[in-house]
């Protein structure tokens, strides 16, 4: 028995590996077919990050991670949330926006900042939701124009309220209460580990809980396994798309708050957009599962970190990494698919040989 | 007779699943033009062979011969090209297509799309007697004509050997009759057919060679001229023939359910339900007869909240219940066993403990307040399947691993969890074999006993029959007749379902 154990755990390791080395091998071709080495490249990616870079992959890790779940509620009840961008786009400015107008002081102005994001997050993503139910509106389309729309609504705002300095636009600064101190591993000037990183944590936890542990998570992972057998087991299929999506919106809500109040301070130029996108990808690699979306988000936040010392040691541009990126999603799908069968192949030798035994024995 | 004759010879098939030998050592010989009946136990293995034959699935070991071939057949295109077609139970007809495009989807090269393809169709109708209408959309066939179709698309494909997976579950008395005919036609045409059933009276009716199957493998056959349902069960099973009989009334005073003048419209305002009115008392079991697609579906789904009636109401215990929603009639006390066990009863991928809490995932033992009671839900899943003899390797199992019967099993053991106060039963025992039929009417009188009231919707008349205390007929979403099960015979019943008289 422990022995079909310790095989079935690296079974399931399988295929992110065959991903990986699909990734790896397709990315070193492309870059030898440019005329660059892929030698180079690899040992740039490769080498031991700076304590600089360590503590910047700590910090994407987490709101990649938050991204990722943010996605994972919706796919899992196959409901394609592609609106993470402009949720938390928005969410982000109204959060910087408050926290900025010092309406409260240090931590009471965290918490609500906090709760502004899940709710504004929250609401944009359930137009979507009731979008679909009452007009039966794909959520992929809605989404994709709210993304539009909300990055158009942000601009707006932004040029309108916000305090201009030189060329760029940007929220009101947070005053000092209200920024959090992280942890600091190294020197000072090698940056801090934002303190809201721990969201991810506590984000990852509560969807393991959610899906695993409560009667909520059984509606919506049997609502993604079968919508029909779902509304005969007396789930509501229109309550559950709203409320599947505002939850996904809200955590959408929350992903870049760790910057701001680890040290961005403000919603401007220093607003990393592309991390809705990002979180979808990691959900794909991660297969929606909370450790496979902690793997995921390490290795994009690794890959994304270390492309940035490639312009510094090699002719190689950074943006290669998101071939890597992509290729790894895809293979990850198709070797998911390919492991799956041959697992089931060779479970079936395994009981014909158990069984030849048997017969053996008795007869 | 040269072995080479034969249409179909099976030697030595072998199939494993993980944790399962569902077929091994298996030998079976079709001679052509008969009428070749497998039968045997939930789980025996019976469908498993049935798609190894078609190419659906690859045996592990044996040998297969077709009409003194060897052949390897690797997919249903394999079977086809050697003249094996198959009828699967769920049927795979698209609705919004007629059936004409039905025929000619995925088989255009045969004879085109055009006139070719129509004169085809018209000789196979003509030729069997299927009286199809080329131009009619399918959505509109019952199910006895989505059958004849589905097996007209076979024919049109060339085959002469035709496997059918329980064909009868579906269709009431005079629709097996009308199946049955078209059957010996093909038959006396040169066609082998091979089909599987649980109802021994048919088999014996229409079959030229009986051959049962226990356990995965091949344990005798029978001369259905010679043999008897007894006989044929305990080769089975091994277990005596069961018979829904009630015994004493133990219907009592007061009213679990009432309908009155409920009238359900469709989205383009046309009636699926016309004034129906009923009361079913505690203790007491209201059977639901008439032939599929007259309103029983929308009836059970409109009881279980899944539609909203659009005038009339609904009264469980003293509660008006008319808009409330599936989940409150459920934990307010109601079990259901959908008629599409894949589509409404199961989710495929999940364990079977998972599956043990859909429908009840918000009550014990599943759930404690918001949380999942996952000790609780496993322990009671392996309690349902020891008492519905429910065989499966373990509850972890995904429950698409199951065999039709013991998915089945699965639910109504679900269902009659917790001591519903109501049951809605749609074919409780389609698919399952005789001697599990046996338990599940036995539980089912159990919990009558106890004051459960039931409303069954049922195809087999012998259980409308047996279990009921009051038989209502529909027909065109309308109740045309009450019968008293006593008096009643099936030829009384079947006259009515189809509009032949109402008393
Ligand atoms: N895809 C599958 N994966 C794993 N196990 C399977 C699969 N299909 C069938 N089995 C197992 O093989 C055995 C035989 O199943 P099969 O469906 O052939 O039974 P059957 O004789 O058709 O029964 P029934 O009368 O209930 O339909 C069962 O134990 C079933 O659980
Ligand atoms: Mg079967």
């Amino acid at each position: 028995m422990k022995g079909l154990n310790l095989r079935s755990i690296g079974l399931s390791l399988l295929a992110p590996v065959i991903a990986i080395v699909v990734s790896v091998l397709v990315t070193s071709l492309v870059i030898a077919a440019v005329g660059s080495s892929p030698g180079d490249f690899w040992s740039a990616m490769f080498s031991n990050p700076l304590p600089r870079l360590r503590v910047n992959i700590v910090n994407q890790t987490a709101i990649i991670y938050i991204a990722a779940v943010a996605a994972a509620i919706g796919f899992r009840m196959n409901l394609f949330n592609i609106g993470l961008e402009g949720q938390y786009t928005l969410a982000s400015y109204a959060a910087a926006a408050f926290a900025g107008g010092a309406y409260l002081s240090g931590f009471a102005n965290v918490l609500v900042s906090i709760l502004i994001a899940i709710a504004v997050g929250a609401a944009w993503a359930g137009i979507a939701g009731v979008l679909k139910t009452t007009r039966g509106v794909s959520e992929v389309i809605s989404t994709i124009m709210l993304n539009s729309i909300a990055i158009f609504l942000v601009g707006y705002l932004l040029n309108r309220y916000g305090v201009h300095e030189g060329n760029s636009v940007h929220t009101t600064r947070l005053a000092d209460g209200s920024t959090l101190t992280g942890f600091t591993p190294y020197l000072p000037r090698d940056g801090q580990i934002w303190a809201l990183s721990v969201l991810a944590v506590i984000v990852g936890i509560g969807f393991w809980v959610l899906l695993n542990k409560t009667h909520f998570g059984f509606d919506l992972r049997a609502s993604g396994m079968s919508s029909t057998a779902a509304v005969a087991s007396g789930i509501n299929p229109n309550r559950m798309i709203i409320t599947a999506m505002m939850l996904s919106g809200g955590v959408a809500g929350l992903i870049w708050l760790p910057a701001l109040f680890g040290g961005a301070t403000s919603y401007g130029t220093s607003f990393q957009s592309g991390l809705g996108f990002l979180g979808i990808s990691v959900a794909l690699l991660g297969r929606n599962r909370p450790l496979g979306m902690l793997f995921g988000a390490v290795l994009f936040a690794f890959l994304n970190s270390q492309s940035n010392t490639l312009t510094f040691s090699t002719d190689i541009s950074p943006s290669i990494v998101q071939i890597t990126e992509g290729v790894a999603v895809l293979a990850v799908v198709v070797a998911f698919e390919v492991v799956r069968r041959w697992r089931a192949r060779l479970e079936q030798r395994v009981v014909g040989r158990e069984h030849a035994v048997a017969t053996e024995v008795t007869a | 007779m040269t072995q080479g004759t034969d249409a179909v010879e099976l030697r030595g098939i072998g199939k494993s699943f993980p944790g399962v030998i569902a077929n091994h050592d298996v030998d079976l010989t079709i001679r052509p033009g008969t009428v070749h009946a497998l039968i045997g136990e939930n789980g025996a293995g019976k469908s498993t062979l049935m798609k190894i034959l078609y190419g659906v699935q690859r045996p592990d070991e044996g040998t297969i011969r077709i009409n003194g071939e060897d052949v390897v057949l690797k997919s249903p295109t394999d079977a086809i090209e050697h003249g094996i077609g198959m009828v699967f139970q769920h049927f795979m007809l698209a609705d919004n297509l007629t059936v004409l495009e039905n025929l000619v989807l995925g088989a255009e090269k045969l004879h085109g799309i055009g006139d070719d393809a129509r004169a085809e169709i018209s000789r196979i109708s003509d030729r069997f007697g299927f009286g199809l209408k080329p131009d009619e959309l399918v959505e509109k066939l019952g199910v006895a004509d989505r059958q004849r179709l589905e097996i007209a698309k076979v024919l049109y494909r060339g085959a002469k050997i035709i496997i059918l997976d329980e064909p009868t579950a579906v269709l009431v008395p005079q629709e097996v009759d009308s199946l049955f005919a078209n059957l010996r036609e093909l038959r006396d045409a040169g066609n082998s057919i091979l089909f599987i059933s649980h109802k021994l009276d048919e088999v014996l009716a229409i079959a030229d060679d009986i051959t049962v199957m226990r356990r995965g493998t091949t344990v005798g056959s029978a001369d259905p001229k010679t043999a008897t349902k007894r006989q044929l069960a305990e080769l089975m099973v091994g277990s005596e023939l069961p018979s829904p009989e009630t015994g004493e009334s133990t219907v009592t005073d007061t009213v679990e359910l009432t309908l009155s003048d409920v009238t359900l419209t469709d989205e383009f305002g046309r009636n699926l339900l016309s004034d129906i009115s009923l009361s079913i008392r505690r203790g007491e079991v209201l059977g639901i007869a008439g032939v599929e697609g007259n309103g029983q579906s929308e009836l059970v789904e409109m009881i279980m909240g899944m539609r909203i009636p659009s005038s009339g109401h609904i009264t469980l215990g003293s509660e008006d219940v008319t808009h409330w929603h599936t989940r409150r009639l459920r934990e307010a006390g109601i079990g259901y066993i959908p008629e599409d066990r894949q589509r409404h009863g199961l989710l495929l991928d999940a364990p079977l403990w998972e599956n043990r809490m859909l429908g009840h995932q918000t009550e014990a033992p599943n759930a404690k307040g918001p949380w999942i009671n996952r000790a609780g839900a496993r322990k009671d899943t392996q309690r349902i399947m020891t008492e519905y003899d429910v065989r499966a390797p373990s509850i972890d199992t995904p429950s698409r691993a199951l065999s039709g019967g013991n998915q089945q099993k699965l639910i109504v053991g679900r269902e009659m969890s917790g001591d519903p106060s109501l049951l809605i039963a749609s074919h409780p025992t389609r698919g399952v074999d005789v001697g599990a039929q046996a338990a599940i009417w036995d539980q089912i009188k159990k919990a009558r006993r106890a004051g459960l009231a039931v409303l069954l919707v049922s195809a087999d008349l012998d259980e409308l029959i047996g279990l009921s205390d009051t038989i209502q007929v529909i027909l065109r979403g309308r109740f045309v007749g009450t019968f008293e099960p006593s008096s009643v015979t099936p030829q009384d019943l079947g006259a009515a379902m189809t509009g032949g008289e109402a008393a």
